[in-house]
């Protein structure tokens, strides 16, 4: 069998298919790479700081939404797989497979950037941001209890209005000493990194859409699968990416609070 | 004009070799079970049940497992070139790098006496 088949998916600059599929991949995988050193910076910063300031990263963290955060979890993962699908219907050559597993992905990851929108808003409408809102829901728990003993204080009926999270970081700033600027700090990291992740998810989604188009078009294919391949490497890395953001932002501190 | 090397696994019902290393449904489906169940472990390990000190590298592991099912089964690094094979592994090796000089610059701070 001869390596050099004629194909209108061989680029004129490549011996053969082999080659081509090979020099994509590789790629791709360069991109990866300084995708992969751009979120190690922001891994390694949070690392320094979750190091600096162990209890604060804790009490933080377990304000957070865990249930949207698990759910979202279970979407990228099936996600993962419904895009690997993908391309082994594109080396079947099974158009309406490949297109169905694609929107799959796709709804998937809308799926997760839905409930990301919902967790933000329920994070915005609790003054969960840093910066004034933060400071001021956090002040007006504090003044409740200022003077109060640590057992009073845990005891203390806040105003209805009071925030959960205004609450309980209100006694532990007045008796255990954390600090509400590395817990703002913290919230930086959270939202940084998750914006961060949301944007490649959103990217993600759209050479996706761009990839079950060009299918529909009948431009791909099987000898032009290494398409399909380029576009899930780099939504794997986006999922591999949540993989680590959820323990390190979501599952710092022991025990639900959600 | 001599014919060129043969393609890896090319049949004559697929000249190109692009089916060879096709992935198995059944596979897929158990890497992903895997996965997620690796998931559900992670979130157990931040319950009071957890490993309690040793969340954080408990997690981290746990993660790492993760990140190479994926990538091994999903993103086909168990059918990768050399080259691509060793792209990945450089990334995870400055990655290394980046994190040993600035965590050893941070950790040991407190160790210098003025």
């Amino acid at each position: 069998m001869s390596a050099k088949h004629n194909t209108p998916a061989l680029k004129h600059h490549f011996e053969d298919l082999g080659q081509q599929h090979a020099c994509e991949r590789l790629g791709i995988w360069m991109f990866l790479a300084t995708e992969i050193l751009f979120f190690g910076g922001i891994f390694g910063a949070y690392t320094v700081y979750r190091y600096l300031y162990p209890h604060e990263f804790e009490v933080a963290s377990s304000h957070l939404n865990r249930t949207i955060a698990t759910i979202n979890t279970i979407f990228l993962i099936t996600s993962s797989l419904t895009m690997t699908l993908a391309i082994r219907a594109a080396k079947l050559g099974n158009k309406g497979e490949l297109i169905r597993w694609l929107f799959v992905t796709a709804a998937l990851a809308t799926a997760f950037m839905v409930m990301k929108g919902f967790e933000y808003a329920e994070d915005f409408h609790e003054h969960y941001v840093p910066g004034r809102m933060f400071q001021d829901e956090l002040k007006s728990a504090r003044d409740e209890i200022a003077g109060k003993s640590e057992e009073d204080a845990k005891k203390h009926q806040f105003k209805p209005e009071r925030q959960k999270w205004a609450k309980e970081l209100a006694v532990q700033v007045n008796h255990k000493h954390v600090d509400p600027g590395k817990v703002q700090l913290f919230l930086c990291f959270y939202y940084i990194m998750t914006a961060i992740h949301g944007i490649h998810i959103i990217v993600g989604i759209g050479c996706i859409l761009w990839v079950a188009w060009e299918a529909w078009r009948g431009t791909i294919p099987p000898e032009n699968y290494s398409t399909v391949e380029v576009v899930s490497l780099y939504w794997h890395l986006v999922d591999a990416i949540w993989l680590f953001l959820m323990p390190l932002l979501y599952l710092t501190g022991a025990g639900y609070k959600h | 004009m001599a014919d060129p090397t043969p393609t890896p696994g090319a049949t004559n019902d697929d000249p190109h070799g692009i089916r060879k290393d096709l992935d198995k449904p059944g596979q897929l489906v158990v890497v992903f079970l895997a996965v997620l169940g690796l998931a559900l472990v992670n979130i157990f390990g931040s319950t009071a049940m957890g490993p309690g000190k040793f969340t954080l590298p408990f997690q981290l592991a746990v993660g790492s497992a993760q990140a190479t099912l994926v990538g091994y089964h999903f993103m086909h690094l168990k059918n990768g070139d050399k080259v691509v094979l060793l792209t990945a592994l450089s990334s995870i090796f400055w990655m290394g790098i980046l994190f040993v000089l600035f965590l050893g610059d941070y950790m040991t701070r407190h160790m210098i006496v003025d």
